[in-house]
Protein backbone atom coordinates (compact mmCIF):
# COMPACT_ATOMS: atom_id res chain seq x y z
CA UNK A 1 0.00 0.00 0.00
CA UNK A 2 1.75 3.01 -1.24
CA UNK A 3 1.94 6.28 1.11
CA UNK A 4 0.41 9.79 0.21
CA UNK A 5 4.05 11.05 -0.38
CA UNK A 6 4.99 7.86 -2.89
CA UNK A 7 1.51 8.91 -4.63
CA UNK A 8 2.31 12.40 -5.18
CA UNK A 9 5.73 11.69 -6.54
CA UNK A 10 4.06 9.74 -9.58
CA UNK A 11 0.68 11.95 -9.62
CA UNK A 12 1.19 13.72 -12.41
CA UNK A 13 2.25 10.91 -14.52
CA UNK A 14 -0.37 9.74 -13.46
CA UNK A 15 -2.70 12.63 -15.17
CA UNK A 16 -0.48 12.55 -17.64
CA UNK A 17 -1.30 8.97 -18.69
CA UNK A 18 2.06 7.65 -18.49
CA UNK A 19 1.73 4.79 -15.56
CA UNK A 20 1.40 1.21 -16.43
CA UNK A 21 -2.34 0.10 -15.77
CA UNK A 22 -1.68 -1.93 -12.61
CA UNK A 23 0.58 1.43 -11.06
CA UNK A 24 -2.49 3.75 -12.95
CA UNK A 25 -5.05 1.66 -10.93
CA UNK A 26 -3.18 1.92 -7.62
CA UNK A 27 -2.84 5.41 -8.01
CA UNK A 28 -6.91 6.05 -9.05
CA UNK A 29 -7.90 4.02 -5.76
CA UNK A 30 -5.59 5.80 -3.24
CA UNK A 31 -6.65 9.29 -4.54
CA UNK A 32 -10.52 8.48 -4.46
CA UNK A 33 -10.03 7.42 -0.91
CA UNK A 34 -7.61 10.11 0.36
CA UNK A 35 -8.78 13.56 0.40
CA UNK A 36 -5.53 15.19 0.47
CA UNK A 37 -4.32 13.79 -2.27
CA UNK A 38 -7.78 14.35 -4.06
CA UNK A 39 -6.85 17.77 -3.51
CA UNK A 40 -3.12 17.49 -4.51
CA UNK A 41 -5.04 16.09 -7.51
CA UNK A 42 -7.13 19.45 -8.18
CA UNK A 43 -4.33 21.41 -7.52
CA UNK A 44 -2.72 19.79 -10.42
CA UNK A 45 -4.99 20.05 -12.73
CA UNK A 46 -5.43 24.00 -12.06
CA UNK A 47 -1.79 24.36 -12.29
CA UNK A 48 -2.06 22.73 -15.74
CA UNK A 49 -5.01 24.75 -17.05
CA UNK A 50 -3.26 28.11 -15.98
CA UNK A 51 0.29 27.28 -18.05
CA UNK A 52 -1.56 26.10 -21.04
CA UNK A 53 -3.56 29.47 -20.64
CA UNK A 54 -0.25 31.62 -19.78
CA UNK A 55 1.84 30.45 -22.44
CA UNK A 56 -0.49 29.46 -25.70
CA UNK A 57 -0.02 32.44 -27.88
CA UNK A 58 -2.90 34.40 -28.36
CA UNK A 59 -3.72 34.07 -32.07
CA UNK A 60 -2.03 31.88 -34.62
CA UNK A 61 0.75 33.55 -37.04
CA UNK A 62 0.58 33.51 -40.89
CA UNK A 63 2.03 31.11 -43.02
CA UNK A 64 2.79 33.29 -45.78
CA UNK A 65 5.35 35.75 -43.89
CA UNK A 66 6.59 32.80 -42.29
CA UNK A 67 7.73 30.84 -44.87
CA UNK A 68 9.00 34.61 -46.49
CA UNK A 69 11.37 34.10 -43.81
CA UNK A 70 13.04 30.73 -43.89
CA UNK A 71 13.27 31.38 -47.60
CA UNK A 72 15.36 34.35 -47.18
CA UNK A 73 17.55 32.87 -44.86
CA UNK A 74 17.72 29.61 -47.53
CA UNK A 75 18.64 31.85 -49.99
CA UNK A 76 20.89 34.37 -48.02
CA UNK A 77 23.31 31.72 -46.43
CA UNK A 78 23.55 30.01 -50.12
CA UNK A 79 24.89 33.03 -51.37
CA UNK A 80 26.32 34.06 -48.34
CA UNK A 81 28.33 31.15 -48.16
CA UNK A 82 29.12 30.23 -51.76
CA UNK A 83 30.94 33.48 -51.90
CA UNK A 84 32.81 33.31 -49.19
CA UNK A 85 34.00 29.41 -49.96
CA UNK A 86 35.24 30.52 -53.52
CA UNK A 87 37.77 33.54 -51.68
CA UNK A 88 38.96 31.33 -48.91
CA UNK A 89 39.94 28.93 -51.77
CA UNK A 90 41.68 31.89 -53.74
CA UNK A 91 43.46 33.75 -50.21
CA UNK A 92 44.89 30.04 -49.00
CA UNK A 93 46.37 29.30 -52.95
CA UNK A 94 48.43 32.50 -52.75
CA UNK A 95 52.06 32.62 -52.07
CA UNK A 96 52.14 35.63 -50.45
CA UNK A 97 49.73 34.77 -47.35
CA UNK A 98 52.81 35.06 -44.50
CA UNK A 99 52.31 39.07 -45.46
CA UNK A 100 48.73 38.94 -44.79
CA UNK A 101 49.20 37.97 -40.93
CA UNK A 102 49.99 41.01 -39.81
CA UNK A 103 47.53 43.04 -42.18
CA UNK A 104 44.78 41.16 -40.34
CA UNK A 105 46.03 41.68 -37.25
CA UNK A 106 46.35 45.69 -37.18
CA UNK A 107 42.49 45.56 -39.25
CA UNK A 108 41.41 43.50 -36.29
CA UNK A 109 42.40 46.64 -34.23
CA UNK A 110 41.22 49.22 -36.77
CA UNK A 111 38.00 47.68 -36.52
CA UNK A 112 37.86 47.48 -32.62
CA UNK A 113 38.47 50.69 -31.98
CA UNK A 114 35.96 51.72 -34.41
CA UNK A 115 33.08 49.96 -32.09
CA UNK A 116 33.86 53.17 -30.08
CA UNK A 117 32.94 55.90 -32.59
CA UNK A 118 29.69 57.60 -32.96
CA UNK A 119 27.08 56.35 -35.59
CA UNK A 120 25.19 58.55 -37.67
CA UNK A 121 22.31 57.31 -37.34
CA UNK A 122 21.30 54.48 -34.93
CA UNK A 123 20.77 51.08 -37.02
CA UNK A 124 18.57 49.50 -35.03
CA UNK A 125 15.90 52.17 -32.93
CA UNK A 126 14.69 49.46 -30.92
CA UNK A 127 14.55 49.87 -27.39
CA UNK A 128 15.41 47.76 -24.58
CA UNK A 129 12.63 48.12 -22.16
CA UNK A 130 14.30 46.83 -18.65
CA UNK A 131 11.16 47.17 -16.47
CA UNK A 132 7.96 49.27 -15.99
CA UNK A 133 5.87 49.80 -13.32
CA UNK A 134 2.27 51.65 -13.64
CA UNK A 135 1.27 51.66 -10.84
CA UNK A 136 -1.95 49.58 -11.47
CA UNK A 137 -2.89 50.91 -14.25
CA UNK A 138 -2.77 48.48 -17.82
CA UNK A 139 0.08 49.10 -20.20
CA UNK A 140 1.47 47.39 -23.15
CA UNK A 141 4.53 47.02 -24.96
CA UNK A 142 4.40 47.23 -28.43
CA UNK A 143 7.43 46.36 -31.15
CA UNK A 144 6.84 47.34 -34.67
CA UNK A 145 9.28 45.83 -36.66
CA UNK A 146 9.00 46.95 -40.18
CA UNK A 147 9.78 50.51 -38.77
CA UNK A 148 11.45 49.44 -35.52
CA UNK A 149 9.54 51.78 -33.20
CA UNK A 150 9.13 50.82 -29.41
CA UNK A 151 5.87 51.90 -27.87
CA UNK A 152 4.97 52.38 -24.60
CA UNK A 153 0.93 52.65 -24.25
CA UNK A 154 -0.72 53.74 -20.59
CA UNK A 155 -4.27 52.38 -20.51
CA UNK A 156 -7.04 54.53 -19.69
CA UNK A 157 -8.48 53.33 -16.60
CA UNK A 158 -12.04 51.50 -16.71
CA UNK A 159 -13.70 54.80 -16.24
CA UNK A 160 -12.37 56.12 -19.26
CA UNK A 161 -10.38 58.57 -17.37
CA UNK A 162 -6.79 59.76 -15.98
CA UNK A 163 -7.70 60.05 -12.10
CA UNK A 164 -4.92 62.80 -12.02
CA UNK A 165 -6.05 64.85 -14.58
CA UNK A 166 -9.52 64.37 -14.46
CA UNK A 167 -9.69 64.56 -18.29
CA UNK A 168 -11.57 62.01 -20.02
CA UNK A 169 -11.44 60.64 -24.44
CA UNK A 170 -14.71 60.18 -25.65
CA UNK A 171 -13.27 58.47 -28.49
CA UNK A 172 -12.21 54.58 -28.59
CA UNK A 173 -8.77 54.03 -30.31
CA UNK A 174 -10.05 52.51 -34.04
CA UNK A 175 -8.06 50.67 -36.69
CA UNK B 1 58.31 31.95 -42.76
CA UNK B 2 60.57 34.71 -41.42
CA UNK B 3 59.23 38.52 -41.24
CA UNK B 4 62.14 41.06 -41.51
CA UNK B 5 62.92 42.55 -37.88
CA UNK B 6 61.91 46.24 -38.55
CA UNK B 7 58.67 45.11 -40.32
CA UNK B 8 57.59 43.23 -37.46
CA UNK B 9 58.36 45.78 -35.02
CA UNK B 10 56.80 48.41 -37.09
CA UNK B 11 53.75 46.34 -37.34
CA UNK B 12 53.76 45.53 -33.56
CA UNK B 13 54.18 49.10 -32.42
CA UNK B 14 51.38 50.23 -34.55
CA UNK B 15 49.48 47.56 -32.83
CA UNK B 16 50.26 48.52 -29.78
CA UNK B 17 49.38 52.61 -30.37
CA UNK B 18 45.74 51.22 -32.06
CA UNK B 19 45.25 49.52 -29.16
CA UNK B 20 46.14 52.23 -26.85
CA UNK B 21 43.66 54.57 -29.12
CA UNK B 22 41.03 51.57 -28.51
CA UNK B 23 41.26 51.44 -24.92
CA UNK B 24 41.02 55.39 -24.18
CA UNK B 25 37.88 55.92 -26.60
CA UNK B 26 36.28 52.67 -24.77
CA UNK B 27 37.06 54.38 -21.12
CA UNK B 28 35.95 57.97 -22.49
CA UNK B 29 32.61 56.05 -23.29
CA UNK B 30 31.52 55.39 -19.68
CA UNK B 31 32.62 58.65 -18.30
CA UNK B 32 29.56 61.31 -17.79
CA UNK B 33 28.29 62.70 -20.17
CA UNK B 34 25.36 64.79 -21.09
CA UNK B 35 22.73 63.39 -22.81
CA UNK B 36 19.99 65.82 -25.48
CA UNK B 37 16.73 64.70 -24.26
CA UNK B 38 14.19 65.88 -26.97
CA UNK B 39 10.55 65.40 -26.34
CA UNK B 40 8.12 66.24 -29.32
CA UNK B 41 4.35 66.19 -27.32
CA UNK B 42 1.50 65.36 -30.15
CA UNK B 43 -1.81 64.94 -29.76
CA UNK B 44 -3.25 62.01 -31.54
CA UNK B 45 -7.28 61.72 -32.24
CA UNK B 46 -9.76 59.96 -34.75
CA UNK B 47 -11.73 63.76 -35.04
CA UNK B 48 -10.70 64.81 -38.36
CA UNK B 49 -7.74 63.38 -41.26
CA UNK B 50 -5.22 65.71 -40.56
CA UNK B 51 -1.43 65.25 -40.60
CA UNK B 52 0.58 67.84 -38.82
CA UNK B 53 3.28 68.30 -41.73
CA UNK B 54 6.15 69.50 -39.22
CA UNK B 55 5.88 65.54 -38.08
CA UNK B 56 6.72 64.02 -41.02
CA UNK B 57 9.83 63.02 -39.64
CA UNK B 58 7.83 60.71 -37.36
CA UNK B 59 5.14 59.90 -40.26
CA UNK B 60 6.07 55.88 -40.55
CA UNK B 61 6.38 55.82 -36.75
CA UNK B 62 3.48 57.65 -35.72
CA UNK B 63 1.31 55.10 -38.41
CA UNK B 64 1.98 52.70 -36.22
CA UNK B 65 -0.41 53.54 -33.96
CA UNK B 66 -3.18 53.88 -36.46
CA UNK B 67 -5.27 57.38 -35.15
CA UNK B 68 -6.00 59.32 -38.15
CA UNK B 69 -4.73 62.60 -36.94
CA UNK B 70 -1.81 63.95 -35.42
CA UNK B 71 -1.04 67.86 -34.05
CA UNK B 72 2.33 68.77 -32.76
CA UNK B 73 1.36 70.78 -29.37
CA UNK B 74 4.73 71.17 -28.14
CA UNK B 75 8.79 70.51 -29.12
CA UNK B 76 11.46 70.67 -26.12
CA UNK B 77 14.98 69.59 -25.70
CA UNK B 78 16.95 69.70 -22.73
CA UNK B 79 20.80 68.84 -21.99
CA UNK B 80 20.58 66.75 -18.57
CA UNK B 81 23.94 65.42 -16.75
CA UNK B 82 24.27 61.56 -16.85
CA UNK B 83 23.01 61.14 -13.41
CA UNK B 84 20.76 63.91 -13.12
CA UNK B 85 17.29 64.61 -14.49
CA UNK B 86 15.31 66.77 -16.54
CA UNK B 87 11.56 67.84 -16.18
CA UNK B 88 9.44 68.65 -19.06
CA UNK B 89 5.63 69.75 -18.56
CA UNK B 90 3.41 67.70 -20.38
CA UNK B 91 -0.27 69.18 -20.87
CA UNK B 92 -3.08 67.75 -18.57
CA UNK B 93 -0.93 68.90 -15.43
CA UNK B 94 1.89 65.68 -16.11
CA UNK B 95 5.49 65.72 -15.95
CA UNK B 96 7.49 63.49 -17.83
CA UNK B 97 11.19 63.46 -15.55
CA UNK B 98 14.18 61.65 -17.88
CA UNK B 99 17.39 60.86 -15.85
CA UNK B 100 20.27 59.71 -18.43
CA UNK B 101 21.60 56.77 -16.02
CA UNK B 102 25.09 55.83 -18.51
CA UNK B 103 26.15 54.87 -21.56
CA UNK B 104 27.55 52.16 -22.97
CA UNK B 105 28.06 49.88 -26.51
CA UNK B 106 26.24 52.71 -28.07
CA UNK B 107 23.24 52.95 -25.76
CA UNK B 108 21.84 55.14 -23.43
CA UNK B 109 20.23 53.66 -20.24
CA UNK B 110 17.15 56.36 -19.10
CA UNK B 111 15.04 56.51 -16.21
CA UNK B 112 12.00 57.59 -17.09
CA UNK B 113 8.39 58.87 -15.38
CA UNK B 114 5.39 60.03 -16.41
CA UNK B 115 4.24 62.00 -13.44
CA UNK B 116 0.66 62.80 -12.66
CA UNK B 117 -0.54 66.16 -11.02
CA UNK B 118 -0.65 64.31 -7.53
CA UNK B 119 0.69 60.71 -8.34
CA UNK B 120 3.19 58.78 -10.57
CA UNK B 121 1.05 57.43 -13.62
CA UNK B 122 4.30 54.67 -15.16
CA UNK B 123 8.16 53.99 -14.57
CA UNK B 124 10.11 53.04 -16.68
CA UNK B 125 13.94 51.57 -17.30
CA UNK B 126 15.22 51.02 -20.83
CA UNK B 127 18.21 51.40 -23.09
CA UNK B 128 17.94 53.38 -26.01
CA UNK B 129 20.56 53.68 -29.29
CA UNK B 130 22.44 57.14 -29.24
CA UNK B 131 20.39 59.63 -31.57
CA UNK B 132 16.88 56.54 -31.50
CA UNK B 133 13.58 57.51 -29.45
CA UNK B 134 10.69 55.71 -28.61
CA UNK B 135 7.23 56.78 -28.09
CA UNK B 136 5.05 56.68 -24.93
CA UNK B 137 1.44 57.46 -25.27
CA UNK B 138 -1.78 56.84 -23.87
CA UNK B 139 -3.23 59.63 -21.30
CA UNK B 140 -6.33 61.38 -22.50
CA UNK B 141 -6.25 65.06 -24.00
CA UNK B 142 -9.18 66.98 -25.55
CA UNK B 143 -10.94 64.28 -26.82
CA UNK B 144 -7.32 62.54 -28.27
CA UNK B 145 -5.01 61.26 -26.47
CA UNK B 146 -1.50 62.27 -26.06
CA UNK B 147 1.66 60.86 -27.99
CA UNK B 148 5.30 61.94 -26.73
CA UNK B 149 8.24 60.74 -28.82
CA UNK B 150 10.97 60.84 -27.16
CA UNK B 151 15.06 60.88 -28.44
CA UNK B 152 18.27 60.68 -26.30
CA UNK B 153 21.56 62.17 -28.24
CA UNK B 154 24.56 61.94 -26.79
CA UNK B 155 26.37 65.32 -26.09
CA UNK C 1 -4.27 11.75 -50.94
CA UNK C 2 -1.93 13.99 -48.60
CA UNK C 3 1.43 12.60 -48.29
CA UNK C 4 2.84 11.71 -44.71
CA UNK C 5 6.05 13.14 -43.69
CA UNK C 6 8.25 10.93 -44.48
CA UNK C 7 7.29 10.69 -48.18
CA UNK C 8 7.74 14.60 -47.97
CA UNK C 9 10.54 14.20 -46.36
CA UNK C 10 11.99 11.82 -49.15
CA UNK C 11 10.82 14.45 -51.29
CA UNK C 12 12.68 17.02 -49.97
CA UNK C 13 15.87 15.10 -49.88
CA UNK C 14 15.58 14.78 -54.04
CA UNK C 15 15.57 18.51 -53.83
CA UNK C 16 11.98 19.51 -53.88
CA UNK C 17 11.50 22.55 -52.45
CA UNK C 18 7.67 22.45 -53.02
CA UNK C 19 7.76 19.72 -50.52
CA UNK C 20 9.83 21.40 -48.07
CA UNK C 21 7.54 24.38 -47.90
CA UNK C 22 4.49 21.74 -47.23
CA UNK C 23 6.30 20.26 -43.90
CA UNK C 24 6.82 23.91 -43.04
CA UNK C 25 3.40 24.75 -43.63
CA UNK C 26 2.03 21.94 -41.50
CA UNK C 27 4.88 22.37 -38.43
CA UNK C 28 5.46 26.22 -38.56
CA UNK C 29 2.56 27.22 -35.78
CA UNK C 30 3.77 23.83 -33.59
CA UNK C 31 7.19 25.21 -33.31
CA UNK C 32 6.46 28.70 -32.89
CA UNK C 33 4.51 27.68 -30.14
CA UNK C 34 6.93 25.48 -28.15
CA UNK C 35 9.40 28.31 -28.74
CA UNK C 36 7.49 31.35 -27.86
CA UNK C 37 6.60 28.91 -24.14
CA UNK C 38 10.26 28.82 -23.91
CA UNK C 39 11.82 32.42 -24.98
CA UNK C 40 8.64 34.62 -24.04
CA UNK C 41 9.14 37.52 -26.59
CA UNK C 42 7.73 37.07 -30.01
CA UNK C 43 10.46 38.34 -32.17
CA UNK C 44 12.96 35.66 -30.88
CA UNK C 45 10.19 33.14 -30.73
CA UNK C 46 9.69 34.62 -34.56
CA UNK C 47 13.51 33.69 -35.69
CA UNK C 48 14.14 30.83 -33.14
CA UNK C 49 11.36 29.64 -35.45
CA UNK C 50 11.94 30.30 -38.65
CA UNK C 51 16.19 29.55 -37.88
CA UNK C 52 14.38 25.71 -37.04
CA UNK C 53 13.46 25.11 -40.56
CA UNK C 54 16.48 26.66 -41.97
CA UNK C 55 18.12 24.34 -40.16
CA UNK C 56 16.18 21.25 -40.87
CA UNK C 57 16.40 22.23 -44.54
CA UNK C 58 20.10 21.88 -44.47
CA UNK C 59 20.45 19.15 -42.52
CA UNK C 60 17.33 17.31 -44.38
CA UNK C 61 19.53 14.82 -46.18
CA UNK C 62 20.68 13.17 -42.87
CA UNK C 63 17.33 12.51 -41.51
CA UNK C 64 16.42 8.91 -41.86
CA UNK C 65 13.37 8.31 -40.13
CA UNK C 66 14.40 7.02 -37.10
CA UNK C 67 12.16 8.80 -34.75
CA UNK C 68 9.25 11.04 -36.51
CA UNK C 69 9.70 13.83 -38.29
CA UNK C 70 7.90 16.51 -35.82
CA UNK C 71 10.39 15.09 -32.99
CA UNK C 72 13.21 15.40 -35.32
CA UNK C 73 12.12 18.93 -36.02
CA UNK C 74 10.89 19.81 -31.68
CA UNK C 75 14.82 18.23 -31.09
CA UNK C 76 15.75 21.28 -33.39
CA UNK C 77 13.74 24.16 -32.38
CA UNK C 78 14.16 23.29 -28.37
CA UNK C 79 17.86 23.39 -28.74
CA UNK C 80 18.22 26.54 -30.66
CA UNK C 81 15.92 27.74 -28.02
CA UNK C 82 17.87 26.49 -24.78
CA UNK C 83 20.95 27.93 -26.74
CA UNK C 84 19.07 31.12 -27.06
CA UNK C 85 18.03 31.44 -23.49
CA UNK C 86 21.36 30.70 -21.96
CA UNK C 87 22.75 33.64 -24.14
CA UNK C 88 20.50 36.06 -23.42
CA UNK C 89 18.86 37.64 -20.19
CA UNK C 90 15.15 38.23 -20.69
CA UNK C 91 12.76 40.13 -18.65
CA UNK C 92 9.25 39.01 -19.02
CA UNK C 93 7.69 41.95 -20.83
CA UNK C 94 5.76 40.50 -23.44
CA UNK C 95 5.83 42.30 -26.40
CA UNK C 96 2.85 42.99 -29.08
CA UNK C 97 3.38 42.96 -32.32
CA UNK C 98 0.95 46.12 -33.39
CA UNK C 99 -1.12 48.54 -32.09
CA UNK C 100 -4.61 46.36 -33.03
CA UNK C 101 -3.28 43.92 -30.20
CA UNK C 102 -2.69 46.58 -27.82
CA UNK C 103 -6.34 48.36 -28.57
CA UNK C 104 -8.01 45.39 -28.42
CA UNK C 105 -6.45 44.39 -25.21
CA UNK C 106 -7.78 47.85 -24.05
CA UNK C 107 -11.52 46.69 -24.90
CA UNK C 108 -10.92 43.55 -22.87
CA UNK C 109 -9.26 44.83 -19.93
CA UNK C 110 -12.38 47.47 -19.63
CA UNK C 111 -14.97 44.56 -19.20
CA UNK C 112 -14.35 43.10 -15.64
CA UNK C 113 -12.26 44.77 -13.79
CA UNK C 114 -12.02 42.52 -10.70
CA UNK C 115 -11.68 39.23 -12.51
CA UNK C 116 -8.86 40.51 -14.42
CA UNK C 117 -6.96 42.18 -11.52
CA UNK C 118 -6.65 38.45 -9.74
CA UNK C 119 -5.95 37.42 -13.35
CA UNK C 120 -3.44 39.56 -14.50
CA UNK C 121 -1.21 38.68 -10.88
CA UNK C 122 -1.66 35.18 -11.12
CA UNK C 123 -0.41 35.27 -14.70
CA UNK C 124 2.33 37.58 -13.54
CA UNK C 125 3.13 35.52 -10.90
CA UNK C 126 2.93 32.16 -12.82
CA UNK C 127 5.17 33.95 -15.75
CA UNK C 128 7.57 35.00 -13.67
CA UNK C 129 7.74 31.77 -11.53
CA UNK C 130 8.15 29.26 -15.21
CA UNK C 131 10.93 32.25 -15.99
CA UNK C 132 12.75 31.18 -12.95
CA UNK C 133 12.41 27.82 -14.20
CA UNK C 134 15.69 26.03 -15.89
CA UNK C 135 15.83 25.65 -19.43
CA UNK C 136 15.70 21.98 -19.41
CA UNK C 137 12.95 22.16 -16.95
CA UNK C 138 10.72 25.06 -18.81
CA UNK C 139 11.03 22.52 -21.82
CA UNK C 140 9.37 19.86 -20.05
CA UNK C 141 6.62 22.13 -19.03
CA UNK C 142 6.33 23.12 -22.56
CA UNK C 143 6.18 20.58 -24.48
CA UNK C 144 4.13 18.58 -21.76
CA UNK C 145 1.34 21.03 -21.47
CA UNK C 146 1.45 23.05 -24.49
CA UNK C 147 1.72 20.18 -26.67
CA UNK C 148 0.36 17.03 -24.88
CA UNK C 149 3.72 15.25 -26.07
CA UNK C 150 4.24 11.78 -24.08
CA UNK C 151 7.42 11.72 -21.82
CA UNK C 152 8.89 8.78 -24.48
CA UNK C 153 8.68 11.90 -27.16
CA UNK C 154 9.63 14.41 -25.01
CA UNK C 155 12.80 12.54 -24.03
CA UNK C 156 13.44 11.62 -27.62
CA UNK C 157 13.16 15.52 -28.17
CA UNK C 158 15.41 16.60 -25.18
CA UNK C 159 17.65 13.48 -25.30
CA UNK C 160 16.94 12.00 -22.11
CA UNK C 161 15.02 9.11 -20.67
CA UNK C 162 11.59 8.72 -19.67
CA UNK C 163 12.50 8.84 -15.90
CA UNK C 164 14.17 11.91 -15.96
CA UNK C 165 11.45 14.00 -17.98
CA UNK C 166 9.08 12.43 -15.06
CA UNK C 167 11.31 13.53 -12.40
CA UNK C 168 11.73 16.87 -13.95
CA UNK C 169 7.93 17.75 -14.75
CA UNK C 170 7.66 16.69 -10.66
CA UNK C 171 10.08 19.17 -10.10
CA UNK C 172 9.21 21.68 -12.08
CA UNK C 173 5.41 21.07 -11.42
CA UNK C 174 6.12 21.46 -8.05
CA UNK C 175 8.21 24.49 -8.11
CA UNK C 176 5.31 26.14 -9.94
CA UNK C 177 2.85 25.25 -7.11
CA UNK C 178 4.77 26.24 -4.50
CA UNK C 179 5.25 30.08 -6.03
CA UNK C 180 1.47 29.94 -6.58
CA UNK C 181 -0.19 28.63 -3.92
CA UNK C 182 -1.94 31.53 -2.94
CA UNK C 183 -3.43 31.92 -6.37
CA UNK C 184 -4.77 28.38 -7.51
Amino acid sequence: MKSCDEIRKCLGAWVDGELGRDEADAVRSHVEACPACSEERRQLDKLNVSIKSVLAPQRPIAFEPFWRGVERRINEKNSWRDEWMDRLRGAFGRPNLAWSIPAVIGLALVLYSLRFWKEPTPRNNFAAVESIDAYGRNVALLRENETRTTVIWLYQNQEGDDETSGETSEQSPTF
Amino acid sequence: MKLPGKLLSKALLSSFLALLVAVYLGAAETASQAVKIKIDTILASNQSGEFDSRLKPLEKQLKVLKYKSYRLLKEESQNVASQGSGSFQIPGGRTLIVSPQDFRDQQIALKVRLQGSEKPLLDTTLKLQNKGNFILGGPPHEGGVLVLAIWATLQ
Amino acid sequence: MELSDWELVQKCQLGEMGAFQELVSRYHQKVYIVVLGLLRNRDDAMEVAQETFFRAYRKIKSFEGGSSFYTWLYRIAVNIAIDTQRRQKRNLLDYRDNMDEVFEEQQEVAKDPFSDVHEKELREKLLSAINDLTPEHKAVIVLRTLEGLSYKDIGDILGCSEGTVMSRLHYARKKLQEKLRAYL
